[in-house]
Parts: structure tokens; sequence; C-alpha cells
């Protein structure tokens, strides 16, 4: 498992990179040898992406040097990365997504060849993962895509990887397939190989690295063997007071019931509501024909009945082309308007008050939406859903790659919110989270396996819900 | 999970088969060698036309210049490749590769393909003129003779039609590097990370296009003999429809060479279908888009029905 | 018909009358069909030329002559689509198909398809240039001469000239053009001072030739192309100058006002064009090659001159916004056969 005696795969010397006045990497050096497994973490903004695309030939340092022991390139080195968005092609087959980055399939008979090749590491790292190589990627839930994306990267490819990066490969994965995925990447690294790990979930950090690095504000401020951190420690280290038992109190007192469905899903006003169970077994799906069923596609009016945060940020959240300001006040903009025409001082006043409420690390809300770290991105979310006068707000896995000191925030804000009589609805894939609910639902096969309440909403109940039915077949 | 696949075929197939079977019963003696041959040829051109307007739309573009572009090639066919074929040849070269360069530009700079190939549209048409002030020239008697060739069994554009289907599924969906350019549409961040140069693969991918266009012009003049420097206008929109008509999308990289194919049939059958029926003029250009409306809301259900 | 015999002139009046009593058509063509190919029908001639086709091919359907003279027009004026339109009237069995082309050559591999199915093709105003097919050719070079011949007779003096062409890149524009230049090149005493183009359209002739005048010396004539003379008229009036000698196109809006001009000063022209109704002539030649008679490839249109004399008849028959027409009839057929020959 120790760092062997060959030389470093790749070496960071001083690296920098400057994004204009931005120092998003501030002169890092690293060493990552054959057999090392070393887990990455910092809050969101602290350069873990921008030292990614140093080490794998994606961005040039702006100063300083990167240097790989085999050939020019990262490619040649046998570097791979598995990125936090998904970087498939959806219109391609899981097979020909292969054929995208293994350049030497060539000629007759390839496609049998890459299909034998990715079907064989799927099995590998995910047995019984239930993917067909020639489904096409945009069939597959985000899960699977997930999935194959790691698999491409473990994949032989003409030349084995040596060294993968993997960028909170997790963050869509339920448990189970989460687990697999661990057992894989230890029996890499046993078997020489090497792999960067990013995660915003300590305890998988803990459980696959033999090395921490801790990156804030583009510097490594702790490096040491995984033994020598504890969970505190680590999390002191990325500068966040975070309690770890951030368990709120529950009021336990709601007002009418406002939402039932045919499903069984219920809620009272003022009552934070999760959903939970395996990724991708109809939490998503309920929450968007409740939001559809309780939202006019005509009259999108003034008094919304329903928010909607969105996970999948790039795809049903963000206005990439439109400005901060802009993507906060979307949905309220009826509610200002004066004869139609947008009230501009009060859009941007609304904007100011939810920038600060919610933390959003800008200088100015005028800037474009895309110059906001992922996390921040989806503050930016939170706020045009809480600045709407919805009753309701509906939350779809919103905390997908966001940092632990932003989660703290919007527990916190969510609290509030329902405390002044708002309802939520929560979609999320870390049990951590639902637990903070006042009732959780759990699915299993799209439909509600479980309703637990109070004290019954314990990580144990919820796996247990979740897992029953696939003990049983 | 192939559901989806197979079923952005199974529908440009179908409408192509309603409307065939509406025109045999319209006019039965379209329902021959001789018949189906009148019926279809002209839609070789369109149908070449159509494969190269795909190839723009598999990276995420579109070509608005490709009607000028193909009236172009046919007024060099009809010229230069009549009289002196060499420099016709050359002068072919030159255009796939001027497309091919036109798609470097446009990565390069990022710009708009819309807007650039718009402007082109121009270029290509004032050189049309340039070249063939007025209609005239003539067809290669080779080309003459392979547009008019009669195959056993089927027709000469149904052989065609076939054999470019097959090649540029070949070409597209099965090979290598059709699939690294279909990747280019679905997410070409992704193929660039993986270490593929993106200029080099969209100035393939025009530089395909500018091919098929040349052959496109080709076919053409072989067919009607001589050229116009306006002879294929309506191409542009024509391939664009049947891009689409064939289960195509405007972004995405989702693109069907045999939809294509079948989309440009479909299109030419419309035409002649309405003028079976006696449509007036008046309310002809309407009932296309009409016909042209109602597959794509039938595709529309479909695939929500698939979804469900 | 009284234009008709008109134009066709005193010795062509007394060849229809041999021929009228001539058996009207050899071979019986009573169970044949006869389709019209149109690419265009967004104007006024091409409007008054589908109306005299269905008016002349009633008559004849009725008469029994043929069994059907069905029109079809494109939806879009390109050479391609009528391609396809010819290729369908094969597939619809027609024994003849009567052309008005969009383009003279883009057409030929669809007019040799239908030759080779032994189906008659005769092509008019539009012509193709493919050698199977009948041409009903308009001079449109003579049309250019004739308008310069005209204006040597009644301007002896000579003097400047001011032109107004067509689309460009036409065909017919560039023809007519022509013409007018060798007239001028015929009579040294004019010289063209100014072109421009009016796109066969009064407002376009208009702003065009408004334009050009503040730039021109004195103009005594304007020869035009049909459809600007009225327009060219109008720029001169609001310019201020003196109305020059104007060769008209038989528009309504031309007859009219020159009739309105004679009155107040005696004005005087001459107005010239292809009646819309050639396409009737295009129909009796289809029907005279059917009924197996002997007709040359190429032959020629008439055209539909108006003189001062013929003035007030031909301005009361011309509708509102249309242009001044005729229907040809059998003997007109047979005599432009006969002139061919």
């Amino acid at each position: 498992m120790t760092a062997q005696e060959s030389a470093p795969l790749v070496t960071l010397t001083d690296a920098a990179r400057h994004f204009g006045p931005v120092r998003a990497l501030d002169g890092v050096s690293l060493s990552v040898f054959p057999g090392d497994c070393i887990g990455l973490v910092g809050h969101n903004g602290a350069g873990k992406s921008t030292l990614v695309n140093l080490v794998n030939g994606g961005l040039p340092p702006s100063s300083g040097e990167v240097r790989f022991d085999l050939g020019e390139t990262a490619l040649d080195a046998g570097v791979r990365s598995v990125f936090q968005e998904l970087s498939l092609c959806p219109n391609l087959t899981v097979a020909e997504n292969l054929r995208i980055s293994h350049m030497e399939l060539k000629g007759f008979g390839w496609r049998r060849t890459a299909r034998a090749e990715i079907a064989e590491t799927l099995d590998m790292v995910f047995p019984d993962h239930g993917i067909t190589s020639d489904a096409e990627v945009d069939t597959l839930s985000i899960a699977q895509r997930q999935m194959v994306e790691i698999a491409i990267g473990f994949a032989p490819r003409g030349q084995s990887a040596r060294l993968v990066i993997l960028d909170e490969p997790t963050s869509s994965l339920d448990a189970g397939i989460a687990d697999q995925l661990l057992q894989h990447i230890k029996r890499f690294c046993l078997g020489g190989g090497s792999v960067i790990f990013i995660s915003h979930m300590l305890g998988e950090i803990f459980d696959v690295a033999n090395r921490i690095i801790v990156l804030k504000d583009g510097k490594i401020v702790a490096e040491k063997p995984t033994a020598d951190f504890t969970r505190q420690g680590l999390v002191d280290a990325m500068g966040h007071v975070a309690t770890e038992t951030a368990e709120a109190e529950r009021t336990g007192t709601f007002g009418a019931e406002v939402v039932r469905t045919d499903q069984g899903l219920a809620a009272r006003q003022g009552e934070v509501v999760g959903l939970s169970g395996l990724a991708g077994h109809g939490q998503a799906a309920a929450l968007a024909k409740l939001y559809l069923s309780q939202s006019s596609s005509w009259r999108a009016g003034r008094s919304p009945q329903v928010a909607f945060v969105a996970g999948d940020r790039q795809s049903d959240g963000i206005l990439p082309l439109w400005s901060i300001l802009r993507n906060m006040t979307v949905s309220i903009l009826p509610k200002d308007a004066r004869f139609g025409l947008v009230d501009r001082q009060a859009e941007q006043k609304v904007a100011e008050d939810w920038k600060t409420r919610i933390g959003i690390r800008t200088d100015d809300i005028t800037n474009p939406l895309l110059s906001l770290s992922g996390g921040n991105q989806q503050k930016v979310l939170f706020a045009r859903a809480l600045a709407s006068p919805a009753p309701i707000v509906i939350m779809d896995d919103p905390m997908r790659g966001v940092d632990v000191g932003t989660k703290q925030d919007v527990y916190a804000m969510i609290r509030t919110e329902a405390a002044a009589g708002r309802t939520f609805l929560w979609y999320s894939t870390e049990t951590e989270e639902v637990c903070q609910c006042d009732r959780v639902f759990v699915f299993r096969n799209g439909e509600i396996s479980a309703e637990l309440t109070g004290a019954e909403i314990t990580e144990e109940k919820i796996l247990e819900a979740s897992f029953e039915m696939q003990e049983a077949s | 999970m192939t559901f989806l696949a197979r079923h952005r075929i199974v529908l440009p197939v179908v409408s192509l088969a309603v409307l065939l079977a509406a025109t045999f019963y319209m006019q039965p003696r379209a329902m021959s060698y001789f018949g189906l041959n009148l019926l279809f040829n002209l839609a070789v051109p369109i149908a070449l036309a159509t494969i190269a307007q795909m190839m723009i739309i598999m990276v995420n573009d579109i070509d608005l210049s490709l009607g000028a572009f193909v009236s172009l090639t046919a007024c060099v066919t009809a010229t230069f490749l009549q009289d002196a074929p060499l420099i016709g040849a050359l002068i072919m070269l030159s255009l796939i590769l001027s497309y091919a360069a036109l798609g470097a530009l446009i990565h390069a700079f990022d710009l708009p393909a819309i807007v650039v190939t718009l402007g082109m549209s121009f270029v290509w048409g004032g050189l049309a003129l340039f070249i063939l002030p007025s209609p005239g020239g003539s067809s290669p008697e080779w080309l003459r003779a392979l547009m008019t060739v009669k195959p056993p069994f089927a027709p000469m554009a149904v052989v065609a039609a076939i054999i470019i289907a097959l090649v540029t599924h070949l070409l597209i969906m099965r090979s290598g590097i059709g699939t690294v350019l279909r990747g280019v549409g679905g997410n070409a961040r992704s193929v660039g990370r993986a270490g593929w140069s993106l200029i080099r693969l969209k100035a393939l991918a025009y530089g395909l296009a500018g091919l098929f266009g040349v052959l496109a012009g080709m076919t053409l003049v072989g067919l009607t003999t001589a050229a116009d420097a306006n002879i294929a206008m309506r191409y542009t929109l024509l391939s664009i429809a049947g891009v689409i008509l064939g289960g195509g999308e405007f972004i995405g990289g989702k693109v069907s060479p045999t939809g294509a194919v079948i989309g440009a049939l479909t299109l030419t059958l419309a035409a002649s279908f309405l003028s079976f029926m006696r449509l007036s003029s008046d309310w002809q250009i309407g009932a296309q888009g009409a016909i042209l409306i109602l597959v794509l809301t039938a595709r529309l259900i479909f695939r929500q029905g698939g979804r469900t | 018909m009284n234009i008709s015999r008109m134009l066709l002139g005193a010795a062509g009046i007394a060849m229809t009358a041999g021929l009228a009593h001539a058996d009207a058509h050899s071979g019986d063509t009573s169970e044949m069909r006869i389709a019209l190919s149109n690419n265009y029908a967004g104007n006024s001639w091409r409007q008054a030329m589908l109306q005299t086709w269905k008016e002349s091919t009633a008559q004849a359907v009725a008469d029994g002559v043929v069994a059907a003279a069905d029109a079809y027009t494109t939806s879009e004026n390109q050479a391609t689509e009528q391609a396809a339109q010819i290729q369908n009237m094969i597939l619809q069995g027609y024994d003849a198909i009567v052309l008005n082309a969009a383009s003279p050559t883009a057409l030929n591999g669809a007019v040799k398809e239908a030759c080779d199915a032994g189906v008659i093709v005769v092509s008019f105003d539009g012509i193709v240039t493919e050698p199977c097919a009948y041409r009903i050719a308009v001079d449109f070079a003579q049309m250019g001469r004739e308008q310069v011949e005209y204006l040597a007779t009644r301007l002896a003096d000579g003097g400047n000239l001011l032109e107004i062409r067509g689309l460009a890149g036409v065909f017919v524009d560039d023809e007519i053009s022509k013409g007018i230049h060798e007239g001028v090149d015929n009579n040294d005493q004019f010289e063209i001072v100014g072109s421009v183009h009016g796109d066969w359209a009064q407002d376009v002739a208009q702003k065009a030739v408004a334009g050009i005048l503040p730039s021109l010396p004195e103009v005594v004539g304007v020869v035009t192309q049909g459809g600007d003379g009225y327009g060219t008229a109008q720029a001169f009036e609001a310019a201020g100058r003196d109305t020059p000698l104007i060769v008209l196109g038989n528009r309504q809006d031309e007859l009219q006002w020159w009739a309105e001009q004679r009155d107040a000063n005696g004005y005087e022209t001459l107005s010239l064009s292809i009646a819309p109704g050639v396409a009737s002539l295009a129909f009796w030649v289809a029907q005279q090659v059917l009924a197996g008679e002997e007709v040359p490839q190429d032959l020629t249109v008439p055209f539909l001159k108006i003189t001062q004399a013929d003035l007030d008849e031909a301005l009361a028959s011309t509708p509102e916004g249309s242009v001044a027409n005729v229907s040809y009839f059998l003997e007109d057929a047979q005599q432009v056969i006969a002139d061919a020959e």
C-alpha cells in the first residue's frame, strides 16, 4: 500500500494556474507514485478541479512544471480522468464511447473488441451492473452513466491505466455501487495502479486513500498519510467549523396537509419531507410528476404553488448565458412586474438580499453565472426557488457536488424557511441529509417502501427499506 | 435499451411506405421498374445533398450554403468536368478542401456556422454565375450513362439510394472515425479531452459534406444533362428537412444516414403525391409543410410514448 | 379574334382564310391528354396565360378535340422541381406536355425521359434546348430591334435614349437588351445614355428611373421590356421633365396611361409584347403534332403589337392589372407552322 521505491508517475513542481487575476492554483508540488491512492479534499473553489486539469494535461500550468515519467503527455503516461460533470457522448452507445477514448481501436471488428473490453471492465468494477454495451448512453440513468464513465477510465484502452483521477465519482451512485467502486480502487492500487480520489464523502476518503491532501485557496494546506488524520481534523484542515451532527431540533408541529399523491407521498405545511432509497428508484420521477401536476404550463403566474430546485443543474437548472442576478430572479419576475415590465430595482434588491442570505461568493451579481464554482451555482438555484413565494419547494438531489460548508448553510436556511411555514420535499442520495428531515419516504422500484417519522429516521432503517427487496429476490 | 435506436429508423420507413402505398393507389403506373425510376431518380442528388447536410448537422452545425454549393458543383460538372476533366477534378478537389477549411475556421474562431454558411452561399452562388453565366453546359458522357443505367431487378434510383445508404451507414455508424465524428456532436469536450484534435474532426466532417455536395452536383447534371447557376437552390432547405425527417436531430450528433436517404426519398415522393392529387400549386407548399409537421409530430408522440 | 388577325398581318389573314376550311385534325386526338407544365404563376402575365389556357382548352375538350388538358404549376420556381413534375406527367400517362420551362437546359434530362417514353413535348416562352422537344420561341432580340426601328421612324433627328432592363441575369433580359443595342448600332442617330433595371415591375422601374434621371441629359426616347413603361412615365412626370417617347409593353396600366395622354395631348407611341395567350398556341401545336402533322421543331411566336389605331379596342378588352391578350386558335397554329416551313 505504501508508496513504492520506484519513480513517480507524475511530478508537479511548484505548479500554478491563474485565470486572469484569480489564482485558482497557487504553487503546488506533488508526486504521484505507483500504488498511491491519494484522497484530495477541499471545499468548492479550493482548486481541486484545476489541480486535476494540470495533472491530466487539460490545462498547461501558468508557471511551474508538470512532468510525466512516460512520454510527453498525460495520455502517453497512462493518466485517465473521470470528471465530475458527466462527459460521455450521450448519442453514442457504451461501446462507442470507449472508442472515443481508445484511438487504437481500428479496422474491421473494432466494435466487437470495444464491446468486449467495456463489458469486461464493467464486470470487473461493478459486478451485476446490468448495462449492455450496445445501449445508447442517453437511455441510461445518471448512475449508470457514471458507472460507464468510471469503467472507461479503468479500461485497458491499448495501454493499461496507470493513474486514474476520479472527481466526485460517487456523487450519483447509491451506497452499494459506490462500495463496489471503492473495492475496485483498493484492488487497483494494490496491483500497482495509482488513483487520485476526490470526494465530499469523507468516509469514502478514509476508506480508500493511503494519503490525504487538503487544498485550500489554491494551496496544499495538509498532506499526511490517512492514518494521521481524524475526521474532525480533516474538516478543520479544510477550514470549516462543520459540526458533524447538525441534528436540528424538530419542532414536530405542522400545519395542514398540503401534498398528497396517489403514490402515497404526503407533506404538511412547514414540514421537511425526505425522499430516499437507492439512486434511480423513482424518487426523481415522483418529484417531477408532483411538480408538473401542481404547476401549469400556461399560467406561470404571480403566485406559483411550487418551486423546483434541480440537481442536474447543467441540464435542468442554470441559464448559462445569463448573469447571476438574472438566474436568481427569473422565478419571481412576474411577481414584481409592473404592467408586464420588469421592476429592475426590486429585482436587484431581491438578488442582493439573497446573495448575502445564502452566501454566494461573488463581488458582483451581474457577473455571468459561469464565473461561479459549481457549489455557488447551486446556491443560486436555491436562491431562485426560495425567493419565489411558492409555499412548496421541491428539491431533486440539490446537494450534488456541493461542499460541506455550503451544505450546512443550506440546511440552516431550509430549517428557517420551514419554521416560517414552507414545505420542502427533498430527494437526496446522501443518507446523512435525509436524516435531517421530519419525515422520510423510502423508494424502491418506483414505489414507496417505507414511511419513517421522527426517531425512526435512521441510516439503518433507510438502508433496510431500500435493500429489502433485493435481498429477497 | 435499443428500443429508441430502432425506433428512430422505424418512423421514416413507415412514412415512406405509407406515402408510397398512397402514390401507387393514386397512380398505379408508378408501380413498375420505369415508374419507380421516374418517381425517384431526381431524389438521388437530393439524397446525396441530404447526406452532406447530415455531416454538418452531425457536428451540431447547420449549412445554409448547400443549395448554392451543389449548384456550383453542378456548373463545374457541366463545364470544366466535361471540357477539361483534369481541371474539373482539381476544381472539385479544391472545393472539397475549401469546405474542410471552412469547418476548421468555424471551429478555430468559434464562429456561428449558420452565419458563415449563409455568407458562403453568396460566394458559391457568385462563383456558379461566373462559371456559367447563362444556363447551359453539358453532362459528361460517362455521367449521363451512369445516371441512365438500367440495372437488372431494380431501377437506378432505387439501387443508388440503397448504395448511398449502405456506404454512409458504414462510414458514419459503423466505422471508428464515424463514431468519433458523431461523438463531436454528442459531447465535443469529451472527445477533445480524449486526445482528438477537434479542429481536424470538424474539418473532416465539413470535408465529407463537401464531398457529398460534389457528388450531388455531379449526379444532378447526369440527370438533367445541363446546369444552371440556380439549379439546386432548394436543396438547402430540402436537405435540412430530409435529415430531420429521417430521424436526425439538430443537436447532439443524433443522425441516421439511412434515415436521411429515406427522408430525401419521402420529400421527393411527397411532392409527386401532391401533384398526382391535382392539388393547386398555391396549396402545395403548405401541404408539403403539413406532411413534414405530421411526420415530426408522430415522431415526438412515439418518442414520448417510448419514454414513459 | 380581331386582335389575332390584326397581328398576323394582311398576308396572314389571307392564308388563314384559306386554311380555315381545311380538316381541323387529320388524325384523331379525341382520346389524348395534354398537360401544361408551368414553372411560375406569380405575375399578371402568367395569370393571364393560365386563364387563356383554361378557356381555350376547356373549349377544345368540350368540342372533343382532346380528352383532357390539365395545367400544373410548380410551387417554387425551380428547375429541379419542374423536372420532377415532368417525370410525374410521364407517369400519369399524358400524351403531350406543353412546357413553360424554368431553365432552358436544366430540364433537358426530364424532357429526354419524356421523349423516350413517347410523350410529345412542346416548349414555349421559357423554351428548352433538348433537340427532341418542340420550341415556340420568342425572338426577344427582334423585340428590342423593333423598338429602336419604331423610334427611328418617329424621331428622325435621333437623340438620347434611356434603356429600362428587366431582371438581371435572366436570359430574356439579355436578349431584349442585345436587340436594343443592335438596333442602336444600326441607327447611329441614337445613343443610350442610361440603363437601369426595372425588373419588369412598375414600382421598381419608377424608383430606378427616378434615381438616374437627375444625372441624365435630355432624353427623347425610352426603350423598355414591358411592365416598366408606366413607372417610367411616372418618374419623368415626378421629376418635372418632358415625357419622352416611351415604348410600352401592353400592360393595362400602360395602355390606360397612353390613352389618357393621347386624349390630353395627342401622345403617340407603340406597345408590343408577347401575348400570354401563346400558351393556347402551344396547345394547338401540340395537338397538331399528336394528330400526326409534320411540325418543325422550331417555331416563332408572333408579337402582339398595339398601335395608336388599336389602342381603344385593346384597352377595352384588357382587364385591370392584366396585360393585353389574345387567344390563339387552331388556324393560328397552322399558320405559325406553315410560316416556319
